[in-house]
């Protein structure tokens, strides 16, 4: 088949896959019922008068003493209407499926990030942080293949040696040890070796910082960003400077790193990315296995194949051969792997982004769906969900276009 | 005897047989190649102790759904009473010193079941009385728990995924192409947020039958494997899609099998080897993805505050959570660090996720013949 019939036809397949992702979120969210919902949603009924409780009718003694039969209920009548179940069952489906693209639903928790969702388009508070989780997910590729492709190559050459077993006991450790426990003992080691004195001097906080504040965080805390040399931060900003709204939207660009770096705040730039490097190792650490795994065999596989033979018959130095002759054709499903690892790191790190009290998509992703702080957000769900949808379908689009292209013997259809 | 009963006279004589014995011959070399692979042979052992170990649990008299308050009647056997100092020699015995900051660390003295001798089977009794499940009755019931749920998600899992797999692979066309678009759209649920919601919504789930807590398990066991099934239907495709060009099956086609006989006993079977592989990886992932729900707040099993289920990743992450709510409180120096309700569930996780990893990583270098050497 041809590439760009592939590509169309591809392409034209990403719709019906995220109208099918999204229907079953709907039919999943449309389950809870309606009174669930906005209990759901906005917890328990407020007191109203003498009404406490969502049911759609009431006796209408409650609202005129005295009355007889049933009335609408008010607050049902207000919270049906911003969720839009008064509405016909395909209006309210489409209401909070394509209410995200429109980007005219708005966020309703009001917990997360200091409040500062709350009444939010769904889609900016998404374009907020997904720059952040951007930043972590390549910290986090750049050591895994920085370990990955050195370790994999050489645990293939020296196959079921020391090299080879100790980098498959280190990678399955990585993967088998659960990184919320990993990454909380960390921190608490941390917490216990360093204890709560703000000693720690670092060119950019000269009058010190605890362990804790340091390595939390996607910025410095607002009690230490003031008193850190920083010129400029805002009281009515929480502290910070005007360019980062309460420590969460950073501007222009969006990225932490880049933006620290366009204000002239180089040590700022380096603090957010030693804030993600311990994160970053430890996601690298609980997902090598799958890469190096992948590097290991294909690698193997690539090694039995005759043209290794025939360099080694040339007489071309063993180095050369790994380096050159295998380690460039196996790099093919390594990079397949890479986009798939890729696109999924981009759907958020909740776990990470939780013990190290990072900005990201993986946490508004739970947030979303959390019985404390607020019950469900509907517009969060499914914003998350179409964005997720879309990274995965595209990542996979894409893999598949480049190993049509590196590998000319796959035939695409 | 059984074994030299002749075999059944409708069957060509002696096919069966020798199709038994290639099928036994080729699990001898199988074996004959994992045993040359030692984290493989350190894996199986793992394995079967745990095995042994959630069997033996499951004759014992422990609780099945929550771990209570096992201290509440206190003082029951192993029920320990710490007590803090801050200064001076101790006052008694089980007291351990803190400082005003942190909480103190009880050094690990292992104990099964010995009295005042710390810390597996015995409680912590804080001053919040948190932390007050049995610990060793939590790993051994967690056994149970935490093989059961992954083995039926896997199984189940698979099973799907073989039949569809394998009815796609085969027929091609507009089966495959029908099929394979649900499954991509199953592909790219979120799968952490799918299980959550699901577990969430459908709170008056009941099966007919079965207690509360069975029910409970059983959601989400049926919410898991609605997220599962698609990577085996891909998989398992792929390798139909390869065995049915192989000449054999053109062979068993000629000779006159007719297409179930070709799909069940030809071709599925040998594309079972990836997804054995595959099982056995995921079932170790199971657990470890229970315990970062339940870290994240999640309450997967319906348990009521202060109780526990017993399941490995929620014991693990539960007591983790449980001790980072007092650690604020802990500065007036009275604070225990309940390590062990957080460590020995965290080890059996990862213990179970390594020894299946290891496992499996043997049998694909053992079966799969691209990566001999």
């Amino acid at each position: 088949m041809r590439m760009w019939i592939y590509v169309v036809r591809r392409v034209a397949l990403i719709v019906p896959i995220i109208i099918g992702v999204m229907t079953i979120t709907f039919v999943l969210v449309n389950a809870l019922g309606q009174t669930a919902q906005i209990q759901a949603a906005f917890g328990n009924p407020p007191v109203h008068g003498t009404i406490h409780t969502y049911d759609p009718t009431i006796p209408c003694s409650d609202i005129t003493p005295g009355a007889n039969g049933t009335c609408a209920n008010p607050l049902y009548e207000k919270y049906a209407g911003i969720l839009g179940l008064n509405k016909p069952i395909f209006d309210r489906s489409m209401t909070f499926q394509w209410g995200d693209v429109a980007n005219f639903s708005t966020a309703v928790k009001a917990t997360p990030l200091g409040g500062l969702i709350k009444g939010k388009p769904v889609a900016s508070v998404l374009s907020w942080l997904l720059p952040y989780t951007i930043e972590l997910a390549l910290l986090s590729l750049a050591v895994i293949l920085a370990v990955a492709i050195p370790l994999g190559n050489l645990s293939a050459v020296y196959r079921n040696r020391p090299v080879d077993q100790a980098s498959r006991v280190m990678s399955f450790s990585g993967y088998a040890l659960p990184a919320f426990l990993l990454g909380s003992l960390i921190v608490l080691g941390i917490i216990l070796a360093l204890g709560t004195g703000h000693f720690l001097y670092t060119p950019w906080c000269s009058t010190g910082e605890t362990g804790l504040q340091e390595i939390t965080g996607s910025w410095p805390s607002v009690q230490q960003f003031g008193s850190c040399g920083y010129a400029g931060g805002l009281a009515t900003n929480y502290g910070y400077p005007g360019w980062l709204t309460a420590g969460v939207i950073s501007h222009p660009t969006g990225f932490p790193t880049i933006d620290a770096l366009i204000h002239g705040q180089g040590w700022l730039a380096l603090d957010t990315i030693l804030r993600m490097l311990l994160p970053a190792m430890i996601i690298a650490f609980g997902t090598i296995a799958i890469l190096l795994r992948f590097v290991r065999n294909s690698m193997l596989e690539v090694m039995n194949l005759d043209f290794i033979r025939t360099a080694r018959s040339k007489g071309v130095p063993e180095s050369t051969v790994i380096r050159r002759h295998a380690g460039r054709n196996s790099m093919n499903v390594t990079i397949t792997v890479l986009g798939l690892l890729f696109a999924f790191f981009l759907g958020g790190f909740p776990v990470i982004e939780d013990v190290f009290s990072l900005n990201g998509v993986g946490l508004i992703i739970t947030y979303s769906v959390q019985s404390s702080g607020g019950g469900y957000d509907f517009g969060l769900i499914f914003g998350s969900v179409l964005l997720f949808t879309f990274l995965v379908v595209a990542a996979n689009l894409i893999v598949d276009i480049l190993y049509a292209y590196l590998d000319p013997r796959v035939r695409l259809g | 005897m059984e074994s030299s009963s002749p075999p059944p006279p409708s069957e060509p004589r002696g096919a069966r047989r020798r199709a038994w014995a290639a099928q036994i011959d080729s699990w001898k070399r199988t074996w004959y190649l994992l045993r040359q692979n030692i984290l493989a042979l350190v894996g199986i052992a793992i394995i079967l102790g745990l095995v042994v170990m959630a069997l033996y649990a499951a004759t014992l008299p422990l609780p099945w759904n929550n771990l209570t308050n096992y201290c509440a009647n206190s003082p029951l056997p192993g029920c320990v009473h710490f007590c803090t100092y801050t200064s001076g020699p101790p006052p008694g015995p089980n007291c351990y010193k803190v400082n005003s900051q942190f909480p103190a660390f009880v050094p690990p003295t292992l104990s099964l079941s010995g009295a005042g001798a710390l810390p597996l089977g015995s409680i912590a009794l804080l001053p919040s009385s948190q932390y007050v499940h049995n610990t060793w009755d939590g790993l051994l019931r967690g056994a149970d728990w935490s093989l059961i749920i992954s083995v039926s998600i896997v199984v189940a899992g698979a099973m799907i995924g073989l039949i569809l797999g394998g009815i796609a692979g085969f027929f091609g066309g507009t089966v495959d192409e029908v099929l394979m678009r649900i499954v991509d759209i199953f592909l790219s649920i979120p799968q952490l947020l799918f299980v959550i919601v699901v577990v969430a919504v459908f709170t008056t789930f009941a099966v007919p039958g079965l207690p509360g807590i069975g029910s409970r398990v059983f959601l989400l066991i049926i919410a898991f494997i609605v997220v599962w099934w698609p990577f085996y239907t891909r998989l398992v495709r792929g390798q139909v899609l390869v065995t049915r060009e192989q000449k054999y099956i053109e062979a068993a086609r000629a000779s006159g099998a007719g297409r179930g006989r070709l799909i069940f006993r030809h071709i599925l079977p040998n594309s079972m080897y990836p997804v054995f592989i595959q099982m056995s990886l995921d079932v170790g992932t199971i657990p470890l993805l229970i315990g970062a729900l339940s870290y994240l707040g999640f309450n997967l099993f319906g348990v009521s505050t202060g109780n526990s289920f017993p399941e490995w990743g929620s014991l693990s992450a539960f007591s983790l959570l449980q001790f980072n709510a007092v650690l604020s409180s802990c500065s007036v120096g009275t604070c225990v660090f309940p390590w062990w309700q957080i460590f020995f569930p965290g080890l059996m996780l990862f213990l179970f996720a390594i020894s299946v990893n290891f496992f499996a990583d043997g049998l694909r270098d053992s079966l799969d013949p691209r990566l001999r050497r």
